[in-house]
């Protein structure tokens, strides 16, 4: 079965690479960028292993814990994760989930990211072949452990991710968790800036010690100990990777047979009773493509709540602004200055984010296009749907921020960036999904898979947009820039800036967009069917 | 002579190298109820989109009640109701609620869109499955929500792709009545099929569609000539060659 699968993978992979050219490019640029850091991972082992072993023991736990911890975090970030080999395609086959199970794992590893990840947790080798057989044997089967570790913690994440984010009640865990990673995050900060770089540093051996024996951790402790010739010490922590893999793949495979079972793709039997779309109208306005609007609007306020694609986009665009100002102001000089930039890192990203919107409609966009929507109406209700909710949430990202620097003098500018770049986003993003639509997942499917085919259109869109977004808000974030670092006096003039060019830009966006969809709108359904 | 309800002048698409409908005519008398019929691949549901002003044609023209659908396609989309095939619906909407959403988009007043739904609902018997999600429904009550979504502007002509595919008997009947009535109101139904014995049944004009072309069109009468109109079929579009015979396929040869 396992090798049955493994040629199934490498199959679809030819084809794939034989029918769009840019993966190949993609694929090999990662080749690329994977043995790029292979002489700096060497530099960094041949550097702890002229230190003492118990110091690079502790580095190493730390470091392993973390790649461990990314496997569970990115893909829930950066979806895009390939599902050629998502279980549910094997639903017809016959086969419990058991015997799929580790013919799916192997299969799913041929990518790049394992390929450099296994080549990380073999490094520390360099280390441990000085210090004798057992030590070295050790650290062997510690990479092994740790790798399978990584490509469990992947798959348990993303499985279990796909569960809640499709259960009834799913809006209400997204808003819990949230809560909680903002509530997680702002101590997590102030911390890390009272202690500083160094201060942090100081807490590793404590840190090491704990992770040590979680299975995170103990593939990289073991080597020390039979080193030091406990050789008992040393299994005991391969054992306590082994029973963490043990666990991890029971629960893998009880995640497949649910997937195997219950496909995820119902709507997750939720009831309502009144008619939320037409509900409180009554009669035509004086512009009849308002009603269009509203409808679109309110449609795609069901969608936020209830369609597991747009929810994983909005944790992806709240969390990993948040994340990114985290690391940055654990790695920064000046914490409170990267802070000060979350408000217009998570306005940025939800404006940006809608640049495919229409894409995550597919084929039912025919409904749109039959009844020859107005360009504007459907624009403005698309952009009214999200605005509802991300003006908010951009504005409570930027107060925490400015609270977290401490520096309510450029408070104004902070704010001023955030809402420049949430309507300068939107704006870009209503003239871009009516132009450059590029493939999603489909509504039911998994919302962590990445479409075949799709890397190439999406990679030109995302770089265009992006790029776009970047020099319409060019203005607002030079006037920011200045005046949180020179003349915090031009507070005031970043704010009026950011809101009235902001509101300029997201009017023209939407009406230059509404032309541009009232010429394409069957080609763009076209590229979506 | 009266304008037809839906006129098609020489409509060509390609997809690639292949012509999926290759300069089509056809006239569609207006109070006519139309059956299109044809193998698969003959090129039914593209010549419905570009009708219906889903898809872009290639080349010629399609008019409804005498309006070009692609050169005044604000003009043509309130005169006409879509049900396609193989499309999706947004399914996150519960049944009414996606009524409701059909009508506003099509800017009708949000009191008479209420009105409609209800009765659509009752009409279509789709009481039970008032307050599921869409995408809970199975297929023949999908068919049925979307076939009242074409109806909820009123249209004067309406164009189904398949409208009875995976629809139960009972509901069958029950969507045969309303389209009845729609053509005694004087209303067109255009519909495509791959069920001879429906189209025979119901429809009072038939055209037999390969290829990409029209083989032959008009009354039942005269399209079938005295024969039942699936032999008459077979005849215009040629029976099967030869059937390969399935020597293995005898359960008690095991």
């Amino acid at each position: 079965m396992v090798a049955t699968l493994v040629r199934l993978r490498l199959r679809i992979l030819g084809h794939a690479l034989r029918r769009d050219t840019w993966r190949l490019v993609l694929l090999i640029l990662g080749l690329l960028w994977g043995l790029s850091l292979l002489p700096g991972l060497a530099g960094a082992m041949l550097w702890l292993a002229r230190e003492p072993a118990e110091f690079a023991t502790e580095i190493l736990v730390v470091a392993g814990s973390l790649v461990v911890a990314g496997w569970a975090v990115v893909p829930l970030l950066v979806p895009g994760m390939d599902d050629s080999l998502d279980i549910s395609r094997f639903a017809t086959a016959g086969q419990p989930a058991r015997r799929l199970a580790p013919g799916l794992l192997v299969a799913g590893a041929l990518t790049v990211p394992t390929l450099v990840t296994a080549g990380a947790t073999a490094a520390p080798l360099l280390i441990w072949l000085r210090h004798g057989t057992a030590a070295s044997l050790t650290a062997v089967a510690g990479a092994v452990l740790a790798v399978v570790t990584c490509l469990l913690a992947a798959r348990i994440a993303t499985g279990v991710s796909a569960r809640v984010l499709a259960s009834r009640r799913a809006r209400e865990v997204g808003a819990t968790v949230g809560v909680l990673l903002a509530v997680l995050a702002v101590p997590g900060v102030v911390a890390l800036g009272s202690l500083g770089l160094e201060g942090a540093l100081e807490k590793v051996p404590t840190v090491a010690r704990v992770l040590g024996w979680t299975p995170l951790g103990a593939p990289f402790a073991a080597p020390l100990a039979a080193a030091e010739g406990s050789l008992g010490e040393a299994l005991a922590r391969l054992g306590v990777a082994l029973a963490g893999i043990g666990a991890a793949f029971a629960l893998w495979v009880h995640l497949l047979g649910r997937a195997l079972r219950r496909p995820v793709s119902r709507g997750g039997a939720a009831r309502r009773r009144a008619d939320r779309i037409v509900r409180g109208l009554r009669r035509l306005p004086r512009r009849p493509g308002l009603l269009a609007t509203l409808a679109v609007a309110r449609r795609g306020a069901r969608y936020w709540s209830a369609d597991p694609r747009y929810l994983s986009a909005l944790l992806g665009a709240v969390v990993t602004p948040a994340l990114v100002v985290v690391l940055g102001s654990a790695i920064s000089d000046t914490p409170g200055t990267v802070a000060l930039g979350a408000g217009a890192f998570v306005g940025g990203t939800l404006g940006w984010g809608r640049h495919n919107d229409v894409a995550y409609d597919g084929s039912a966009f025919w409904l749109h296009v039959a009844a020859r929507v107005p360009g504007w109406a459907d624009r403005l209700g698309r952009t009214l749907a999200t605005l509802v909710w991300a003006l908010p949430v951009t504005l409570a990202a930027g107060v925490a921020g400015v609270a977290l620097s401490g520096r309510w003098d450029v408070a104004p500018a902070a704010l001023g960036a955030a809402v420049g770049l949430l309507l300068g986003g939107l704006g870009v993003s209503a003239v871009a999904s009516a132009t450059l639509p590029y493939p999603v997942p489909e509504a039911g499917a998994n919302p962590f898979a990445a479409q075949i085919g799709g890397v190439g259109a999406s990679l030109v869109a995302q770089v265009a947009t992006s790029t776009a977004t970047f020099l319409v808000c060019s203005p607002v974030l030079a006037l920011a820039a200045l005046t949180v670092w020179r003349e915090p006096r031009l507070g005031g003039a970043t704010l009026a800036v950011g809101v009235v060019g902001g509101v300029v830009a997201l009017a023209l966006g939407i009406v230059l967009g509404g032309r541009l969809y009232d010429e394409r709108a069957p080609r763009l359904l076209a590229r979506l069917t | 002579m009266d304008v037809p309800a839906v006129a098609l002048r020489g409509l060509v698409k390609r997809f690639g190298r292949t012509v999926a409908v290759d300069h089509l005519d056809l006239d569609i008398p207006a109070g006519s109820f139309y059956g299109i019929v044809g193998p698969n691949g003959a090129g039914k549901t593209t010549t419905l989109s570009m009708a219906t002003g889903l898809l872009v044609p290639d080349g010629g023209r399609a008019l409804v009640h005498g309006v070009d659908v692609w050169a005044e396609p604000t003009v043509a989309a309130p005169l006409i109701g879509v049900l396609p095939d193989g499309l999706r619906l947004f399914d996150r909407l519960t049944g009414p609620e996606l009524i409701s959403y059909a009508g506003l988009l099509r800017r009708i007043a949000p009191d008479v869109v209420a009105a409609r739904r209800d009765d659509l609902i009752a009409a279509l018997d789709l009481h039970v499955a008032g307050s599921t999600l869409v995408a809970d429904y199975s297929a023949g009550m999908t068919k049925k929500v979307a076939l009242a979504c074409a109806l909820v502007h009123a249209p004067r002509v309406l164009v189904l792709d398949e409208p009875f595919e995976a629809v139960d008997p009972v509901s069958a009947a029950g969507i045969r009545a309303i389209l009845q009535r729609f053509v005694d109101a004087g209303g067109t139904v255009v519909m495509s099929s791959h069920v001879m014995a429906l189209v025979e049944r119901t429809c009072t004009h038939v055209a037999v569609v390969g290829a990409g072309r029209v083989v032959a069109a008009g009354s039942l009468d005269e399209v079938r000539g005295g024969q039942d109109l699936e032999s008459r079929f077979v005849g215009l579009l040629g029976g099967p060659a030869q059937t390969p015979e399935l020597s293995w396929l005898r359960p008690s040869s095991g």
